[in-house]
């Protein structure tokens, strides 16, 4: 039976990674829809279109798209990643992993991250990654998958992956089905409809598609929702860094990405199979970009890099009338995290959990911003942290930023934190409480206090039991093979090769 | 210091003393020349953990208390006189495929197949058929997803805290309270004055004064938020009753009447039964009289009035005074959300715990946490009076056209349209506790889950009859709520 009120088509507008991951959704999910891909020349400045990095949520992407895993590992179209390694991003320097999944486990009825920080303030305690076993694994550079022995530590660590962009493109592509139709052109404008919808949206060369819901992804200009609002929530504030240079840094199997702070910003590259993608993010009232490009060359781990302008911040209506806008036309962030695509996985689990009828009625609307409004500020929390609390006195891209006012709650969080290691609960957050521990342990930020409920995290029994745990993480997870090994050991890469 | 020895102070105490042993020294003062209200002889499954983390045995518990098992709240006459529902404590059906189940059955429902909603709730069968078994731990059977509370003689939970206290070291003072003494700069409370002229100091005070908030209302004169215009019942007149012939019912009954409705709580030994009405639109006698009227069995007391106003205290935190139970605020316990709220607090207050003096963050964090509490919980209950057909007295027709907060017109909009619910992950009452209220009392969505049109209908329609063949036949399988109180209680017995 088909309702009254369904959505028949569907139009995306963009062909990255964005539109390509919205097409195998909605082609998965509603398969009776009419899916059309537009795909324009490529935005340079759709981070989320290019960027290799994921978070593990991907994971649940890609069993609601039905895309096999083992498939995208075997043909080279992702590496898998356990951490990203900050360095020079701490008061004393010292380098520390962002790992996924539990920090250790509750020792009694005491939290673990007290018991730790407790340790630390004697200064027993060891990196904070290395209480999770995908830190241990990261930091001799080897590599196992999770298992699902709930007796193993193996089982309680999460990984992320690495993709190939164009690699993966095609496996989107071919996820989404043949049903997909896709066409090639440039953006010419749009009818509206009466209602101030969007009727149809024009290629240069004529060509003319009508649809009942519209997305757009085709990067940070939105060209069709910036035509329906043209609302801005501004994070530059939060955000000094206004310019990214983008190139490939030579292939270096790793388990790790790399970030690394320098006087004039910050420097990552992922070491992917054939090579590796790399940049530089500063902020333009500071460096150059001949300065910057002179800072990135000198490093010898990036060329041929293209320089593209961020403005850091969101759409605070992703949604208006029948034009969705994912991506980076809905949220632009830097690349810190790897938070680009994952945000627009999320952001489309979201919109086909809520799909509202043809009408998209504004009370069904108004639930999907609310989400994606306190998603997307926790995610700006997140990454402000980094910026705004780098505990660098060196350099000037950083002089000033820790008395810069904070978001509110971001403030929140770091008080309680500091003061009691408490972390205040917020909804739909992208990173979990473990992720939120191993940034701020990261950073050289240490609660002041125990909290009242574990007075009892510095005795010498817990502290005792800290380091066995210790012990057991490096016990279970020797053995493991080198990463490279470990990707020698994958069948093999039959497509990608031929 | 806390101040009053109901059931709100001995959770209090007792939380203190088991989770914070050595943060402070507890100290409450209560006196016998006043009463307690008792609130709260229906219970929430939270309260089932809140014991069990103080490392109380269940069975010896539910003995002490004569308590029974709680599957959820039937609400009979509320959408439209003849309806009857039961709100479950635990799930529907699983999602398939990422689509939550009541799509699937929306969609079933419009091709005028697959029966009723709440058939696809093992907790709602098993209520029906006054079995109980515990929830399974195995999370593939579909008896993992159910979830229970405690019916209780509230009277006797707060003593039962009290000797769990004391041995714990919290220091009990008789008294009763004749002034209250603040610092002169901060307008901190500084020290109780009691009648016989002892004086008793603290850092932090703990109102669990009840009604009267002695020191949150009364001494610090935090602002009142009357929800009387939504929630008009303001008086219950309540009777318990011996236990009848038949079987004890393992749910708390709900009974919309003229006027409000009335509670029926079975406990080992006895019914709890109740009338909460707005006294706007019937008279105490005539309550009364309603009462006596509807019981089973004879009286075991004469009736007794309790008068109240539903709202709270702006703020619950305020100086160094925490108001928790009605000393903060009062909700009627149409979802027996009493003994949660007070629950809450104390989850917070533990999390939020002064480290020196009191500061501004902790107190704002605080009263962040409990406004969403209660703000969701008054919507909540407001939807059981507003989302109904009923227009036989004046109580319904005013409840039934009343304007009700924008945050609920919102969420019941939300749902009719295509059956979405607003989500949130910290709180009470998710999901299925809304789905069930909405379908319950006649709120059904005009569309679905666009989804939920993939699956093959006859494929869907056969799972479906599976899932309602189990169901059915594994409660079949269960022993009796009865014969598994009686086990129990035997058990304690002989373990002794």
């Amino acid at each position: 039976m088909e309702r009254p009120r369904a959505i028949r088509s569907i139009l995306i507008l963009g062909g990255g990674l964005t539109g390509l991951s919205a097409a195998a959704a909605f082609a998965h999910a509603l398969p009776r829809a009419r899916i059309v891909l537009v795909e324009l020349p490529p935005d340079p400045a759709a981070l989320a279109d290019r960027m290799p990095g994921s978070l593990p949520a991907i994971h649940h992407f890609h069993a609601a798209i039905g895309l096999d895993e083992a498939g995208l590992l075997r043909t080279g179209a992702a590496t898998p990643r356990l951490a990203l390694r900050f360095e020079h991003w701490s008061p004393r320097g010292e380098p520390w992993l962002h790992v996924y999944g539990d920090h250790g486990l509750p020792l009694g009825a005491i939290a673990f991250h007290q018991v730790w920080a407790a340790a630390r303030r004697e200064g027993r305690a060891g990196p904070f990654h290395l209480t999770n076993a995908a830190g241990a694994l990261a930091s001799t550079d080897c590599f196992a998958l999770p298992n699902h022995d709930p007796q193993s530590l193996l089982s309680t660590f999460d990984h992320a992956l690495r993709l190939e962009p164009e690699a993966y493109a095609a496996r989107l592509a071919a996820a989404a089905g043949k049903r997909l139709l896709r066409a090639r052109g440039e953006f010419g404008g749009v009818q509206r409809r009466e209602d101030g919808g969007v009727a149809a949206i024009l290629l240069k060369d004529g060509r003319r598609f009508e649809a009942d819901l519209f997305l757009d992804c085709a990067g940070p200009a939105a060209p069709l929702l910036s035509r329906l609002d043209s609302g801005w929530e501004d994070w530059s504030a939060f955000f000094p860094a206004d310019r990214l240079l983008i190139g490939t840094v030579p292939a270096a199997p790793s388990p790790s990405d790399l970030v690394s702070a320098t006087d004039i910003g910050w420097r990552w590259s992922a070491p992917g199979l054939a090579h590796g993608f790399g940049g530089l993010a500063y902020a333009s009232a500071i460096t150059t970009e001949a300065e910057a490009r002179q800072a990135l060359g000198d490093s010898g781990k990036a060329e041929a890099a293209g320089l593209i302008a961020i403005r850091p911040g969101r759409r605070p209506r992703p949604w208006l009338r029948n034009v969705l806008a994912l991506g980076d036309a809905a949220v632009a962030v830097d690349p810190l995290q790897w938070t680009n695509l994952a945000l627009v996985h999320s952001a489309i689990g979201r919109a086909l959990e809520l799909l509202p009828g043809r009408d998209c009625h504004p009370i069904e609307l108004a639930e999907y911003h609310r989400r994606a409004e306190q998603e997307a500020r926790r995610v700006r929390d997140f990454l402000a942290l980094h910026i705004l609390r780098s505990g660098r006195a060196r350099g000037e891209f950083w002089r000033g930023l820790a008395d810069r006012p904070l978001p509110d709650s971001l403030a929140n969080t770091l008080h309680h934190f500091l003061k009691r290691g408490r972390l205040p609960f917020y909804e739909e957050e992208l990173f979990t409480r473990d992720s939120w521990l191993s940034v701020l342990f990261g950073l050289g930020l240490a609660p002041e206090h125990p909290d009242p409920s574990a007075t009892a995290a510095g005795s010498e029994q817990a502290l005792a039991a800290l380091e066995k745990f210790g012990q057991r993480v490096q016990a279970e997870t020797k053995g493991a093979p080198a990463y490279a090994d470990f990707l020698r050991g994958l069948p093999p890469r039959s497509s990608s090769r031929a | 210091m806390i101040l009053g020895g109901g059931t709100a102070g001995w959770m209090v105490a007792a939380a203190l003393a088991n989770q914070l042993p050595r943060a402070s020294t507890v100290e409450l003062v209560e006196s016998e020349e006043i009463g307690i209200v008792g609130v709260g002889e229906a219970t929430l499954p939270h309260l089932r953990f809140f014991v069990e983390s103080l490392g109380i045995d269940e069975a010896d518990f539910m003995k002490a208390t004569h308590a029974t098992f709680k599957l959820g709240i039937a609400f009979r006459d509320f959408g439209r006189i003849g309806t009857a529902y039961l709100h479950p404590f635990g799930d529907f059906a699983r999602p398939v495929n990422g689509v939550p189940f009541h799509h699937l059955w929306l969609r079933m429902r419009a091709a005028g197949r697959q029966g009723d909603l709440f058939d696809y709730s093992p907790a709602n069968a098993m209520a029906a058929a006054n079995r109980f078994v515990p929830p399974s731990t195995d999370p593939a059977s579909l008896l993992s997803r159910i979830n229970y509370a405690y019916q209780f003689d509230s009277t006797l939970f707060g003593p039962y805290l009290r000797t769990y206290s004391v041995a714990r070291g919290v220091r009990r003072t008789e008294g009763r309270v004749v002034g209250v003494e603040r610092h002169g700069e901060s307008g901190d409370v500084a020290a109780l004055a009691l009648a016989d002229g002892r004086r008793v100091e603290g850092d932090l005070f703990v109102d669990c004064s009840g009604f009267r908030s002695l020191l949150l209302g009364d001494t610090l004169g935090e602002a009142w938020e009357d929800w009387s215009p939504w929630l008009p019942c303001d008086r219950a007149v309540a009777l318990p009753c011996a236990a009848p012939d038949g079987p004890i019912e393992p749910l708390t009954r709900a009974i919309a009447m003229k006027a409000g409705w009335r509670w029926r709580i079975p406990l080992q030994h006895r019914v709890g039964n109740g009338y909460v009405y707005s006294s706007a639109h019937i008279g105490d006698d005539e309550a009364a009289g309603t009462i006596l009227g509807a019981i089973e069995a004879a009286p075991l007391a004469e009736p007794r009035l309790l008068r109240f106003r539903a709202g709270r205290r702006r703020r619950s935190w305020v100086k160094n005074v925490v108001g928790i139970g009605l000393a903060s605020g009062f909700l009627e316990p149409l979802e027996s959300t009493s003994l949660y709220l007070v629950q809450a607090a104390i989850r917070e207050l533990v999390g939020l715990f002064p480290i020196g003096a009191v500061d501004d963050w902790d107190r704002d964090e605080f009263n962040r946490l409990i406004d969403v509490e209660y703000d969701r919980i008054r919507d909540f209950l407001i939807l059981h009076y507003h989302a109904t057909e009923r227009d036989d007295s004046s109580f319904w027709n005013h409840v039934r056209t009343m304007h009700v907060p924008d945050s609920l017109l919102e969420k019941i909009e939300l749902f009719r349209r295509a059956g979405r619910v607003a989500r949130y992950s910290e709180g009470l009452f998710f999901e299925p506790s809304w789905i069930a209220v909405y379908v319950g009392q006649g709120i059904l969505p005009e569309a679905w889950d666009q989804r939920a049109d993939a699956p093959d209908a006859r494929s869907l329609a056969s799972g479906m009859d599976r899932l309602r063949a189990q169901i059915k036949e594994q409660v079949a399988a269960m022993p009796d709520h009865a014969a598994v109180l009686a086990a129990r209680n035997a058990g304690i017995g002989s373990a002794a």
